[in-house]
């Protein structure tokens, strides 16, 4: 066991931040969702251009091919950079572009990965529905075989960035009399097919980030199915844990940000006895300090399931309990910072812009129910890392 | 960057679990509760013969050269099998007596022949100008030919001879025998500030890889317990009222474990922010030895609740582990008041 990066690790960091501190935007991100979109994908743009796209990817594919290890160290700078997420490149990135590599044709894959990598383009994640959340196998949008095309009617939700995608992974229900789990089909859809109507939804801190989508006779190629048809549940979960992978350093790194962040505004606004600087009062203090050994730990779980990875091939049903143990610490934190802020908080400013306590307290709720409800974490490592019956 | 123990460490887990489970039975603390000494000369002498008290001391000092990772693995077992005696104290002792340049009193705990109990003082200022004063708490010191105390600033091996007036009190936990004494500027026989290294930085890593064991130990238990008991006709842990209070356990645990590794590490390698990391991971593996210990009480129903019962040692442990070196608030207060992580 050993924290030490070898030298060749070493000059790779360096050779990441030099290029990140010469490269990244220097303009904030905008909230305007198409401006966000090109800035997203201009910044994927530079990233391919620079060399530094799919850093973990296999190289048949267009990555680098560079283990597991690489991907943490570009992913600690960028964070401690305080860059902004290529949000808009992440589902392409983190979930279809592995599904595809894993599952889809050679056609299919020569066609869409590079665009991925070269940030041509925004995927989406047609997955939930309003029955089907927690409980994806009970999907119900359906889709029938009409020659050589599907035809697709339902309705999806929480879908991030529908409304600016051009490709989407969609879940579709083709065979209503077997079980469940084995009537699902796993289906590339282009978002500018007739019939498809994607309606935003407001959150409670005044993002639009994601979307409902509505089909209605949407015609989709057969041939753009991936794996057989009645497969797209194993589809859908050769890829289920790499969301839990890496893509977790850079908020771990964040978090460890936002805590150093709030001691220093702990020293400076005054504490609940009116007085005295906040971080002079005891509770604050020991709940600021905790905070920080509970990042540390998060960065050692980090560690651990990366070494994991590196030898096993993925982080394994113990990347839920990261995504657990990030999510409710997350939100102690973003509780803590509104108590070191005080009423300043009451003013709502979003979490993309500096000072945005109070937007980043609200979407702390939403840390604990995206990418799998902490209840489906305490399942998931219940059954899987202890053995719990079901 | 390899946070996964080599097939080497492996092997000493495996090696020291096997021996535990075999010298150290649990049940024992149970069945010589009412012992005034729960010392064990053959036994403390086997541990010494396997080198336990000097893993990580190096062998010029005539330890075995290992580094604190090596030795927090021990402890890990250690805690897990709530085996009893001054292992703490011995190692540590073992290691000021070598560094203030007394090989012969380290041999002589090395080998097993000088036990070294444990004096947790009430002061944090206890050694000062090279003195030991005010009160203290005497853990495992019954057979002690001396005692350790460590501070934040240095540590101290105070002779037997000096402890007069012990006052013999039954300990919260059955497995420990508790006395308590006051030092008026006693001369410890060694002494080490923290110039050469912290010892109070390697117990913490220390302590928290015991805390590690007893979070995995009650967490295990717990688990294994809700798979048998059958209510209702299912096995407990199908529901999610048990089954997700198991997973809370098992996040704690590994929380606290991987921390507890990273902190043993950064003493290893030297790394600018060991005391940072040390004294997280004591503090994180306190309060998850101390939450899972009473959540595999609750678990395990009024079973969990008798003396009869492995659950309640656990707690009683997690809770000496908590004091020894500080607790939780104390580790908090340190903390805020370091640099940042490197």
């Amino acid at each position: 066991m050993d924290l030490r990066f070898s030298d060749d690790d070493v000059a790779f960091r360096d050779e990441v931040r030099t290029w990140l501190r010469e490269h990244a935007p220097a303009e904030p991100r905008p909230h305007d969702r198409k401006a966000m979109r090109e800035y997203d994908l201009a910044w994927q743009r530079t990233q391919w251009d620079g060399g530094w796209a799919g850093i973990s990817w296999p190289t048949p594919y267009g990555g680098r091919g560079l283990p597991v290890l690489q991907q943490l160290i570009w992913f600690e700078e960028y964070g401690a950079l305080g860059l902004p997420g290529i949000d808009a490149c992440f589902v392409g990135l983190n979930h279809a572009g592995p599904t595809l590599m894993a599952r889809a044709s050679a056609e299919h894959q020569a066609f869409h990965l590079p665009r991925i990598l070269r940030g041509d383009v925004v995927w989406c994640q047609g997955f939930s529905e309003p029955e089907a959340g927690s409980d994806l196998a009970s999907l119900r949008t359906r889709a029938q075989v009409d020659g050589d095309e599907l035809v697709v009617t339902g309705q999806k939700i929480w879908t991030s960035f529908a409304d600016v995608a051009d490709w989407q992974e969609l879940l579709v229900r083709t065979d209503s009399d077997v079980a469940k789990h084995k009537g699902i089909t796993w289906v590339i859809c282009a978002m500018d097919t007739p019939g498809i109507e994607v309606r935003p939804i407001e959150t409670m801190d005044h993002d639009e980030e994601f979307c409902e989508v509505f089909y209605d006779e949407v015609r989709i190629p057969l041939s753009n199915v991936v794996g057989d048809l009645n497969d797209g549940w194993s589809v859908a979960m050769s890829t289920l844990s790499f969301e839990r992978g890496t893509a977790f350093t850079l908020s771990q790194v964040r978090l460890a940000k936002v805590v150093e962040d709030l001691i220093d505004e702990a020293r400076w606004r005054t504490g609940p006895d009116g007085r005295r600087p906040a971080l002079a009062d005891d509770e604050i203090a020991r709940r600021l300090a905790t905070a920080r050994a509970e990042v540390a730990a998060l960065r050692a779980m980090t560690y651990a399931g990366v070494s994991r990875s590196m030898v096993e091939g993925s982080p394994g049903p113990e990347g839920s309990i990261i995504k657990l143990y990030y999510a409710e610490l997350a939100q102690r934190v973003y509780r803590l910072a509104l108590d070191i802020v005080g009423i300043d908080a009451l003013q709502f400013l979003s979490r993309w812009r500096p000072g945005g306590w109070s937007g980043n307290y609200l979407y702390s709720y939403a840390i604990s129910i995206g990418g799998g409800t902490s209840e489906i974490q305490r399942n998931i490592i219940g059954e899987r890392v202890l053995g719990l019956p079901r | 960057m390899n946070l996964l123990p080599s097939p080497e460490q492996q092997e000493i887990v495996s090696t020291v679990a096997a021996f535990l489970a075999k010298q150290f039975p649990i049940s024992r603390i149970r069945e010589i509760r009412a012992h005034p000494s729960t010392h064990d000369p053959a036994t403390w002498t086997h541990c010494a013969e396997l080198g336990w008290f000097g893993l990580g001391l190096a062998e010029e000092h005539g330890g075995v050269g290992y580094g604190l990772i090596e030795e927090a693995l021990l402890f890990r077992e250690i805690g897990r099998h709530l085996a009893p005696g001054p292992f703490l104290a011995c190692t540590l002792g073992a290691r000021v007596a070598a560094s203030a340049g007394r090989e012969e009193l380290a041999a002589q705990i090395l080998s097993g022949h000088a036990v070294v109990g444990w004096a947790e003082p009430r002061d944090p200022q206890a050694i000062r100008s090279g003195r030991v004063s005010g009160d203290f708490d005497l853990l495992d010191a019954p057979e002690a030919s001396y005692v350790l105390a460590v501070t934040p600033a240095g540590a101290a091996l105070v002779a037997a001879e000096d402890l007069t007036d012990i006052e013999v009190l039954e300990c919260l936990d059955p497995a420990l025998r508790l006395g308590r004494v006051h030092l008026d500027a006693v001369a410890p026989v060694a002494h080490v500030g923290v110039d050469i290294e912290s010892i109070f930085v390697r117990g913490l890593v220390l302590v928290a890889a015991m805390s590690v064991g007893v979070a995995e130990a009650t967490r295990d238990a717990a688990a294994e317990y809700a798979k048998a008991r059958v209510q209702f006709g299912k096995p407990i842990g199908v529901h999610q009222a048990i089954k997700h209070r198991c997973a809370d356990m098992a996040m704690r645990a590994e929380a606290a474990s991987a921390q507890m590794a990273f902190a043993a590490l950064s003493v290893d390698e030297v790394r600018s922010d060991a005391a940072f990391q040390s004294a997280s991971a004591k503090a994180v593996a306190a309060n998850a030895s101390i939450r899972n210990a009473g959540d595999n009480i609750q678990i395990h129903g009024g079973m969990g609740y008798t003396f009869e019962h492995d659950a309640q040692l656990y707690l009683k442990r997690a809770h000496v582990l908590d004091w020894t070196l500080g607790d939780v608030r104390s580790q908090l207060a340190r903390l805020i008041a370091l640099p940042a992580a490197q």
